[in-house]
């Protein structure tokens, strides 16, 4: 693999065409953020309890580790990792939640853990575990709290709700209490409360977790048509890549707390997508003990064989062990009823680099 | 200040609302309360009817039983959930929400638990002062009730509410280090009970520290408007408690943003 210094690569691509247009003065600076957590350990059975009440065990857990990066205006950029890699708590040190541990962050010209009243003003967030809606009001009640609270006028939030109306579909929903909502009407209407003060940024950290496909569309779309119409930057975190794919300019890759890739996505297609995957179906499954791809191609981890029973699944890099190659060892091998090879889409990619099996060099 | 009200008008409605919902839960809480109130009242009489004396540390009987009904009502309505309302949402991390808002966080709190306390307000307070009244008339033979010292009482009574609502919400913060408040928030009710007044009259404690606790914050919870009210304090008196509940408030105001910042510093949200 050649990936040399990807992110230096990348990063130069944009910062050139900035300097053209002002427009595209970056909004958000990050700059070798860093949060560390305390955590108390716990030994097992009682007497760990006993002893851990007395005199508690601590170790600092570093789950963000000085991560860099900066974000242009009208950017919808893509924020990825697996669970656990640290996304959200950069969210919350971006949106002024936590304070970071060291290092800074600067958006649209503010700090946002140390002006967090007047920082807010300016931005819109959507947690979608969470929700911002008032539960046991109706949902225009919402709209009408959040209209005092950032001193929206009477004239703009008229047209502010219509506008939010025709994007996001609430007329249906908008008279019922929050609580009575389904998961999909809740997320559209926590969209539309993030939007009502028009923010400058849009963070919206997983806001398409357990919906529909057609609700997960109507979402997309509102984000898209937001950030056109408005030039509102985005910053998206997401497991679904669907939403990478369709919505997203940059993505920018994280793993245990420190950046692993940030570029555009055809980059990272160009770069990693030589990732092959073969399917087939053997013959007869105890064959299976026949295969040494290891053995017979002199290459360690390049190869990675899953059975789930039904179909066996190969994943190789093409630029190391050729199709042909491939085929031809597999097939002389063992029998097989059906066999295919397919190009790595962007999920096997991505689960690839969480998997580690692509090295990237950050 | 106007626009103060229109940002955090919404909350008190939210308030009004949800206390709407939770009504039987009060219901059954205020009469286990009322309950509690009518045995402290034939435990005193008991003392009375025995020791023979017509009065017991200088309360009379009836001064005694207007203490109890009138320390029942005053720590109802100048009680605070704040501790508890604070508590859980670090508890369960939903304090991030308000974080992404441009609001305060005290007076958010404060608005909607007025909105809950309206309720509990219009149920116990009107039938219990006119049954106080009408027992003190028919004991005395005459009208006890003094508007102005009423006014004075109300007065106070905002003031006790307020200093309990800030005395909660700091305790409230603890819940970033404690992470669960439910255990302790039991002892400090308790703790806070006995040493405002609201079991027994702070004149019944030693000297000292009867002297110490008129000082302390905790009198000006309960005991200072009880007083007022059945007329136990002179002029001077009532000047300088109403001075040393609003200097115990300005502390409070101070101290919880004070706490706030240093916790807002260490915060980790819970529950991702």
């Amino acid at each position: 693999m050649t990936g040399s210094c990807l992110s230096v690569a990348f990063d130069a691509i944009p910062r050139v065409t900035h300097m053209l247009t002002k427009e595209m003065i970056q909004l958000i600076y990050v700059n070798k953020l860093k949060k560390d957590f305390k955590k108390t350990i716990k030994e097992p059975g009682l007497k760990g309890s006993l002893k851990s009440f007395v005199k508690p065990k601590t170790e600092i857990i570093t789950a963000v580790n000085e991560i860099d990066f900066h974000v242009p205006k009208g950017e919808i950029l893509g924020f990825i990792g697996p669970n656990g890699a640290g996304k959200s708590t950069v969210i919350k040190m971006l949106t002024g939640i936590l304070t970071p541990t060291s290092g800074s962050c600067e958006i649209n010209g503010k700090v946002p853990y140390k002006n967090r009243k007047s920082y807010v003003r300016e931005i819109g967030v959507v947690f979608g575990q969470r929700t911002q809606l008032w539960w046991d009001l109706a949902l225009r009640e919402t709209y009408t709290v959040l209209k005092e609270i950032y001193e929206v006028d009477d004239k703009s939030f008229k047209e502010r709700m219509a506008f939010l109306n025709e994007v996001l579909e609430l007329d249906e929903f908008i008279t019922s209490p929050v609580r009575t909502l389904s998961l999909g009407q809740r997320m559209r209407a926590d969209i539309a409360a993030s939007l009502l003060h028009s923010p400058k940024v849009l963070f919206l950290d997983e806001p398409t977790i357990g919906l529909d496909v057609v609700v997960k569309d109507n979402i997309r779309k509102a984000v898209k048509t937001i950030n056109e119409n408005e030039q509102t930057t985005v910053i998206l975190t997401t497991h679904d890549l669907q939403d990478v794919e369709n919505l997203c300019d940059r993505i920018v890759m994280i793993d245990k707390g420190s950046k692993i890739f940030d570029g555009e996505i055809a980059e990272l297609k160009r770069k990693f997508g030589q990732s092959r995957e073969m399917k087939f179906v053997p013959a007869d499954f105890s064959a299976l003990d026949k295969l040494d791809y290891e053995g017979e191609f002199h290459l360690k981890d390049a190869v990675e064989v899953e059975n789930d029973g039904h179909n066996v699944s190969v994943r190789f890099d093409s630029d190391r062990i050729s199709v042909e190659k491939m085929l031809n060892y597999t097939l002389s091998k063992l029998h097989v009823k059906d066999i295919n090879v397919s190009d790595a889409d962007i999920e096997e990619i991505i689960k690839g680099i969480y998997r580690s099996e692509v090295k990237v060099d950050a | 200040m106007r626009r103060i009200f229109k940002i955090y008008k919404p909350f008190t409605h939210a308030g009004v609302m949800l206390a709407a919902q939770y009504r039987v839960n009060f219901i059954f809480f205020i009469l286990g309360d009322v309950l509690m109130c009518f045995i402290n009242y034939f435990l005193w009489k008991a003392v009375f009817s025995s020791g023979g004396a017509q009065t017991f540390m200088g309360f009379s009987e009836t001064d005694m039983v207007s203490y109890i009904f009138i320390s029942f009502l005053t720590s109802t309505l100048a009680y605070s959930d704040g501790s508890y309302a604070v508590g859980e949402e670090i508890k369960d991390g939903s304090i991030a929400m308000r974080m992404i808002k441009p609001i305060r966080f005290d007076l958010a709190f404060l608005f909607q638990e007025l909105g809950e306390r309206t309720m509990s307000i219009s149920i116990v307070f009107l039938p219990l002062m006119v049954g106080v009244e009408i027992f003190r008339f028919v004991v005395t033979g005459a009208v006890q009730f003094n508007i102005f010292r009423f006014l004075l009482y109300l007065l106070s009574l905002v003031l006790a509410y307020l200093i309990n609502f800030y005395v909660n919400v700091c305790y409230g913060y603890s819940a970033f280090v404690l992470k669960n408040l439910w255990g302790s928030n039991l002892l400090k009710n308790i703790i806070i009970g006995f040493l405002s007044g609201a079991t027994i009259p702070l004149a019944f404690l030693p000297p000292v520290l009867s002297a110490v606790l008129n000082f302390l914050p905790f009198a000006s919870l309960t005991y200072t408007p009880v007083m007022i009210y059945i007329g136990m304090y002179g002029p001077v008196q009532i000047l300088t408690s109403f001075g040393l509940q609003i200097v115990w408030l300005i502390f409070f105001i101070f101290l919880q943003q004070v706490i706030w910042n240093a916790c807002v510093k260490r915060l980790s949200v819970q529950g991702g």
